[in-house]
């Protein structure tokens, strides 16, 4: 890597990265398909994708705690001060509250709904909690998946502005330029793996 | 439009099933909301600049 550039995301980040968008993308497509008319037998692929990203953002965690520096994503006072941000912008830190929050509701309540539907491998028993408890889990599954409507929509196009591009550039290189970086970000800080 | 979605249980009392698909097209009309705006902020700032 040349001098002029910094390594933003190593090849196990990126790889997580787009294998958790394919399980999002399934996800919403399979789970919102028979809203939206089309309807087949759905919930096979969605459980499988649902489980891929449980054991996708399984293993973000253990990453970001053990290998990573989990402070550089948490909000902080610089956040709202005209110094240049760290590796992660104010709007980056929220577009992952977001996600954190839609994902993490969409994981622990989706895992709980297998017990109500059944898969091959745990048995069903839908008598495990009353039906307004299970309208409540459903509840907060879809408003999960409401919120990452949203957040797909507001992520993808903050990805393709040409101003940005070059985040999206660094999710697929790794690397990022220190001119690009320096629009919003201080270098210093970066490097120092603020 | 309603929020959420209902349904019935052996005895017909009514019971929460989850939100009201009616939703789905806010979710999604929020998101543009956002890009319309920022779209809008992002051209203003351009011809403060310019």
């Amino acid at each position: 890597m040349s001098n002029d550039k910094l390594l933003r995301h190593a090849r196990i980040d990126r790889c997580f990265h787009w294998l958790t968008a394919i399980a999002m993308t399934m996800l919403l497509l399979t789970s919102l398909s028979p809203i939206l008319g089309w309807n087949w037998a759905w919930y096979g692929v969605h459980w499988v994708a649902g489980l891929l990203l449980t054991l996708l953002i399984l293993l973000h965690i253990v990453r970001a705690l053990f290998w990573q520096r989990p402070g550089t994503m948490l909000l902080s006072a610089s956040d709202f001060s005209a110094r240049g941000a760290g590796k992660y912008t104010l709007a980056q830190k929220m577009m992952h509250l977001g996600w954190m929050l839609a994902v993490l509701v969409a994981i622990v309540t989706g895992l709980l709904l297998l017990k109500k539907a059944g898969v091959p491998f745990m048995e069903r028993d839908p008598y495990m909690y009353s039906l307004g408890t299970w309208g409540v889990l459903t509840l907060l599954h879809d408003l999960a998946a409401l919120l990452s409507v949203f957040l797909v929509l507001v992520h993808v196009y903050f990805a393709v502005l040409p101003e940005k591009r070059a985040y999206l550039r660094a999710m697929v290189s790794g690397s990022i330029s220190r001119a690009d970086l320096a629009a919003e970000h201080d270098v210093e800080r970066v490097e120092r793996g603020e | 439009m309603s929020l959420l979605r209902y349904g019935h249980d052996a005895y017909g009392a009514t019971v929460l099933n989850g939100v009201s698909w009616d939703l789905l097209p806010v979710a999604f009309w929020a998101g543009v909301a956002v890009i319309v705006v920022h779209l809008i902020w992002r051209a203003l700032r351009r011809g403060k600049c310019a």
